[in-house]
């Protein structure tokens, strides 16, 4: 991919960066939301693009609340946001979002998307990551927790699920691991050296994979670890090496020598075999050298753990503002550097600092003017390349934030407070997330080049199941809700702002009137008709 | 006088699939049909003796076998049978028999006659001495309730020589008069079909033998139980015992310790106990009390056994299977005791 | 950077079709094309007659063998019992299972030396529908997917994929990885009809379409000053509904005459083998029916005279129908497991996985009918002539439909050749 702009004024731009004051590292996090919209912007003008101007109350109060609490605003809460006269409202609604239940829902979902991405539906593993979003558990040990769960948790099988999945395939752990912790894809160096990338060869493959050889899952679902094996590997040349334990920075380990007896071997053996083909087995006996607790600790060691830091940082980056600093986010290497190196540098530090505290990443993005950047693109000139970062990015729902969006702009607003009374939502939540489960299954994880399919369009136009859940006419759902309002002015604003979470325009007004009083005498088909007008609307299935 | 013991007297191992035996007229002497498209001659009371093969003649499986009078026929799925003349070991008489697999050539008691079944669905009549054709008659459909092509695996012939069974792939029996050829009785044994609808659509299982009661009243019928997946034969060896002309089934015996086909059936000559073998990868021997089905003694063997002779005088069971032929003598409580 | 995706939205279109970037007021030519603009640009002459091409793939899941089908070998030790018959290609021989399919071979390139080394369910299936080994963290396309890519109509009102699977024993789901999410598979299990195709008796067809209309208003407004392809997807996608809606006949076997019916057999595999020629009439560029399942660990005779009596009637049967249509020579007809079955006969008769040298054919569009190819030794231990890999057999494939096997998509900055790096068609086999 080319990136003309880039190379025409990379001199300027370095020379620019270097003029730059040093951000000093103890910062509040508002200096550090500045500083980073300070780089940002200086790019823009060394590239002499125009950045889009910021969102009204309304486009704010829908995107931070996708972000952060994984749903639309519902209608008391938006208009009690737009109605607030406070200076920093915005500031508050993050940190008052940043507070909620829902917060620790989102970051759930999301992290469990991210992780075992659908590879099975593990409800105490998502017990597991709701339990540490709710305590904001440190990215580090998380990270921890789920990579060496029976030294860290042991007998707990719920943070086991990542490596359990993935056990009994030594190129899925090792590739999944890598590109997810470390934002490094190295799949392509497993059958020779990478193509394109000169950091990565053969044998840093192999070296990877040698960390997650001696793992096997247990038949309890658990892992665990043999007690010896060595990877090898023939090279394009033809030639066998025995891979190192060797992390991506170079930095390798050497197993101690152990004597173990055979007998002992044999024995721990047949212990391993038991544990992985039987339920009642005891948990098997674990290996004084762990390869997969070496990796664990190399990468968080000081100065080996930028690819662990930066990793996070770059995907929570790409995840709030729609596109990463490195992109893809899985190519992080020297012949894909970042867009604002200093910028990923800082965050990354910052979230190293501070004890991996995802919160704390995820306000400083919320609280920079980059974020909350228009979509819309009216000037004449071609839209700027996403990597400016000079207009907000239209991100489609994640699966659990469109199914959750849907619960939530179908009830009946005024049972729906939201926010504004935390102790009844809480319950709310609960069940909204449960209802949510089977939707969210079926609709599409986005990625790079997400299309909506013709699937999901059918679905929300002729599925039963979707006519019943989200167009009901009863009392508790919108639609009943709406047939209840006299004032047809009324009943196109509350539709609007409950779906969409803005008014209508009067274009729209018009057009609505017009659709409901050419359906005077069916007037509920007419309402349910708006409604889904609303929901199969792009501006409903998008962050904008 | 029960079954307690089997106890192998010989055995030989070998290079193609044994799917038929007959006993010869001399102790010891069998004929197998074999893989390899030919009949084979061992003499198993000469232990130095190697198996000969016949000369060329079919060109298919051999599958059938009968020693009537002085004659062997074989039949095979090459369609055809084969008069064999057993001093030259050449074919004396060949005729194409059936349009579809022969699966089976049993001889009548008396010796007259010789019947074959096979998958064009029909049962016929011969006449061992001229080799003419006497009758065919069906009652089995062509085609399974889903529309594949259904297969017509097993027939017996009661010890008078009177009665006449034949069963299907999708479990129907009926059992004929040998005088009138008329069909005197049927029977369903429809779990021996083994169709799965859902997870594989097919079936491998079917009746895979039949065999009367000494007196002719009661009927044996042997296949596969329910599979849960019929990649393999992985079912339970099921036996199912009629009283054919009361339509009554007496029992049902599932083995689920020695899986797969029942691929032949001998009763007891007082009747008291059933002689069943057949297997899966592996195989078995087993004897089923006649009255409750109880089994009462079980041999595994290490491969399938696809068919043998039982010599209820000599108490000598010769069985003939994958890559591997067997004798056992049988011994029973009395002897024991 | 290449376009590795569209959906129908106009952006998508253009770029697409490169030829037309060049001219101005692209967007309204493309709306207002005729076919004899068409024909008039030769490039793109050649494209629509591309996209008249499809495929029909029967699959026959679990693993059809090649003894019992294409490369008998009646009289050695692994042969088995079942003979093999001439056909009406002079010196080619099939099973005697195949009796229909022995006179029709004319239709029909038959491959016996496939060697694609994969021989668990799970690996041969991604391998023969991907056309390569799997890749830790890369998402191939299924061949469906890169056909539909290569030949659907961006404004289709029709699937452009459509895979049936109706056993549940091996039953996947086809993938249109990192292409378009619009190549996913329309894929149809239990029922023949999909899934939310048809209108809900509750809402009228005019509500229906009212409400359709103003989703468009709202969704118009929105859509202006956003530059986003996925925005514009949305819309594609919604834009689609009505004619899927208006193609739920295609599926219905009802409305095909008495004596075509029984033409295919009463079989289900007969009944979605005419449905896949309904949709192929109406445009659909691949059709997947899948036959499962043939994994004959256990009785591989049994399971083969049952199940190649099917087999033999509906090919025969789809390629009387796509004759007599003259359809053929659009169609591609093939054949295809996700390996073949052992040369030993284990000792439950059956036959097991076997990768090392199998079977598959091309029948139809783009094929030598009758051509033979490639050879395995006298027991179908080993491949002796004219190997191909998976990769091979999607190179001949596209050539046959005239698609560029060596083009690339970009997947980020890594080209993907749509036949695996080192892949080559085999002539022999190409009309």
């Amino acid at each position: 991919m080319q990136r003309p702009t880039v190379f025409r004024i990379i001199g300027s731009l370095v020379a620019f960066l270097l003029a730059l004051p040093a951000l000093g590292r103890g910062d509040s996090q508002e200096n550090l939301s500045s500083a980073i919209d300070r780089l940002i912007e200086a790019r823009q003008q060394a590239e002499a693009v125009s950045h889009t101007g910021p969102i009204d109350d309304y486009a704010f109060a829908r995107r931070v609340t996708l972000d952060l609490a994984g749903r639309i605003p519902t209608l008391q809460e938006l208009t009690g946001f737009v109605a607030d006269t406070s200076v920093d409202k915005r500031r508050q609604l993050v940190d008052r979002l940043l507070a909620s239940p829902d917060f620790a829902y989102h970051l759930r979902d999301s992290l469990d998307i991210l992780l075992l991405a659908r590879k099975k539906t593990d409800e105490p593993w998502r017990k597991y990551l709701l339990e540490a979003a709710r305590e904001n558990r440190s990215w580090d040990r998380i990270f921890r927790e789920v990579m060496l769960p029976e030294r860290e948790l042991p007998g707990d099988k719920r943070p086991a699920a990542f490596l359990h999945a993935r056990a009994r395939d030594l190129d899925a752990m090792t590739n999944d691991a890598s590109v997810l912790w470390f934002g490094v894809n190295i799949a392509c160096a497993k059958c020779h050296d990478h193509p394109l990338v000169p950091d990565w060869e053969q044998s840093h493959y192999f070296a990877l994979a040698s960390f997650f050889q001696r793992t096997f899952p247990t038949r309890t679902g658990l892992v665990s670890e043999k007690f010896d094996g060595k990877l090898k590997f023939t090279t394009t040349e033809g030639e066998e090496h025995q891979a190192e334990f060797m992390f991506l920075s170079g930095t390798s380990v050497s197993e101690p020598e152990t004597a173990l007896d055979k007998d002992v071997l044999k024995e721990i053996g047949q212990k391993i075999r038991d544990a992985e083909r039987k339920e009642d087995a005891p948990p098997p006996p674990q290996p004084e050298f762990s390869p997969r607790a070496e990796l664990v600790r190399l990468a968080l060691e000081p100065g080996e753990h930028d690819f662990f830091s930066h990793n996070m940082a770059n995907r929570v980056w790409a995840r709030l503002i729609g596109h990463g600093l490195v992109h893809p986010l899985d190519q992080m290497h020297s012949e894909n550097p970042p867009s604002h190196p200093e910028l990923l540098e800082t965050l990354a530090q910052d979230f190293a600092q501070n004890g991996y505290d995802l919160k704390r990443l995820i306000r400083t993005i919320v609280l920079t003017r980059t974020y909350f950047r228009s979509s819309r693109w009216t000037d004449a000139s071609e839209p700027a390349d996403p990597e400016l970062f000079a207009r907000g990015m239209v991100r489609p729902l994640y699966p659990r934030q469109l199914a959750m969006s849907l619960r939530v702009a179908t009830r009946n607003p005024n049972g729906m407070p939201g926010l504004s009374a935390p102790d009844q939502w809480m319950s709310a939540r609960e069940k909204f997330e449960q209802d949510s489960t089977a939707l969210a299954a079926r609709l599409p994880i986005p990625s790079g080049l997400f299309q909506v399919g013709t699937e999901e369009a059918l679905f929300f136009s002729n599925s039963q199941e979707f006519h019943e859940d989200f167009l009901d006419s009863g009392n508790e759902h919108l639609v009943g809700h709406l047939a209840e309002l006299a004032d047809p002015e009324q009943i196109v604003e509350t539709a609007f702002l409950t779906v969409l979470s803005r008014p209508p325009s009067d274009t729209e007004k018009g057009a609505v009137a017009l659709h409901l009083a050419q359906r005077a005498d069916q007037r509920e088909d007419a309402l349910r008709q708006l409604v889904w007008a609303l929901l199969a609307s792009p501006e409903f299935r998008f962050n904008h | 006088m029960k079954p307690t013991s089997l106890k192998q007297t010989q055995e030989g191992k070998r290079e193609d699939i044994l799917f038929c035996i007959a006993a010869g007229s001399q102790p010891g002497q069998y004929f197998f049909g074999s893989s390899d498209f030919g009949v084979h001659q061992l003499d198993i009371s000469n232990e130095m003796a190697q198996p000969i093969r016949f000369e060329d003649g079919h060109q298919s499986y051999v599958t059938g076998l009968a020693v009537v009078g002085g004659n062997l026929i074989s039949g095979s799925y090459d369609r055809q049978l084969i008069w064999w003349d057993i001093e030259s070991r050449k074919p004396a008489r060949t005729i194409p028999a059936h349009n579809r697999w022969i699966r089976r050539v049993l001889a009548t008691p008396e010796g007259s006659r010789v019947v074959t079944v096979a998958d064009d669905m029909l049962c016929k009549v011969w006449n061992v001495e001229t080799a003419e054709f006497v009758a065919a008659f069906t009652d089995h459909r062509p085609l399974t309730p889903h529309d594949y092509p259904s297969m017509l695996y097993a027939v017996a012939i009661s010890d008078d020589g009177s009665l006449l069974a034949t069963g299907d792939k999708v479990g129907h029996v009926s059992i004929w008069d040998m005088e009138s050829f008329a069909k005197v009785g049927e029977l369903e044994a429809p779990t021996m079909y083994t169709w799965d609808p859902v997870q594989r659509r097919h079936s491998i299982g079917g009746i895979r033998s039949l065999a009367f009661s000494p007196d002719g009243e009661k009927l044996a019928v042997g296949g596969i139980g329910a599979i849960g997946n019929i990649d393999h034969l992985g079912g339970p060896a099921r036996l199912e015992v009629f009283q054919w002309r009361l339509g009554k089934q007496l029992f049902v015996a599932e083995d689920n310790d020695h899986k797969g086909l029942i691929e032949q059936i001998a009763w007891a000559s007082d009747e008291r106990w059933i002689v069943t073998a057949g297997g899966d990868h592996k195989g078995f021997v087993t004897f089923h009390d006649a009255e409750t089905g109880e089994r009462l003694h079980q041999e595994g063997t290490s491969s399938h056994i696809h068919g043998f002779v039982f010599d209820r005088d000599a108490g000598t069971l010769a069985a003939c299977g994958h890559q591997h032929w067997a004798q056992w003598n049988l011994q029973s409580e009395a002897e024991v005791g | 950077m290449k376009q590795t995706h569209f959906c129908g939205s106009p952006d998508h279109r253009i770029s697409r079709r490169g030829f037309l970037g060049a001219a101005t007021g692209a967007t309204a030519l493309a709306a207002d094309m005729t076919v004899l603009d068409v024909l008039s640009r030769p490039a793109l002459a050649e494209d629509l007659k591309r996209q008249q091409k499809s495929v029909i793939l029967l699959w026959l899941a679990g693993g059809a063998s090649q003894f019992e089908t294409w490369d008998p070998k009646p009289g050695w030790p692994t042969g088995g019992p079942f003979a093999k018959i001439p056909t009406n290609v002079p010196g080619t021989h099939i099973s005697e299972l195949l009796p229909e399919m022995s006179r029709r071979l004319h239709y029909t390139a038959i491959i016996r030396s496939l060697n694609t080394k994969i021989a668990d369910h799970g690996g041969g299936y991604r391998l023969m529908d991907t056309g390569r080994r799997d890749e830790p963290g890369v998402e191939f396309p299924h061949l469906g997917a890169i056909i539909a890519q290569e030949l659907a109509q961006p404004d289709s009102r029709i699937p452009d994929y459509v895979e049936m699977y109706t056993s549940t024993e091996g039953r996947r789901k086809g993938s249109a990885g990192f292409l378009s999410g619009r190549f996913n598979p329309m894929f149809l299990t239990e029922s023949m009809i999909p899934e939310n195709i048809r209108r809900l008796e509750s809402i009228s067809q005019i509500d229906h379409h009212d409400r359709a209309a103003l989703r468009r208003l709202l969704a118009n407004r929105f859509s202006r000053d956003l530059p986003s392809s996925a925005v514009g997807c949305h819309n594609a996608a919604y834009q689609r509904v009505r004619g899927l809606m208006a193609s739920a006949s295609l599926f219905d076997v009802e409305r095909e005459p008495a004596a075509m019916r029984q033409h295919y057999g009463p079989t289900q595999f007969g009944e979605q083998c005419m449905i896949a020629r309904r949709l192929v009439e109406a445009g659909v560029p691949f059709v997947k029916v899948a036959r499962a399942w043939w994994d004959s660990h256990g009785q591989n005779f049994e399971t083969h005279r049952e199940l190649c009596a099917d087999l033999d009637q509906v090919m025969s049967a789809l390629l009387d129908d796509l004759e007599q249509r003259g359809m053929l020579e659009n169609t591609l007809v093939i054949s295809l497991a996700e390996f073949g079955r052992t040369p030993k006969i284990n000792g439950s008769l059956g036959r097991d996985h076997f990768a090392s040298a199998w079977s598959c054919t091309l029948s139809g569009c783009g094929i030598q009918g009758g051509a033979l190819y490639g050879k395995t030794d006298e027991d179908g231990m080993t491949v002796v002539d004219g190997e191909m890999g998976a990769g091979d057999l999607f190179a001949t494939i596209f050539t046959a439909l005239d698609i560029d096997y060596e083009k690339e998509y970009m997947l980020g900055s890594r080209p993907i050749p749509i036949a695996d790096f080192g892949a080559a068609p085999r002539e022999a086999i190409l009309a």
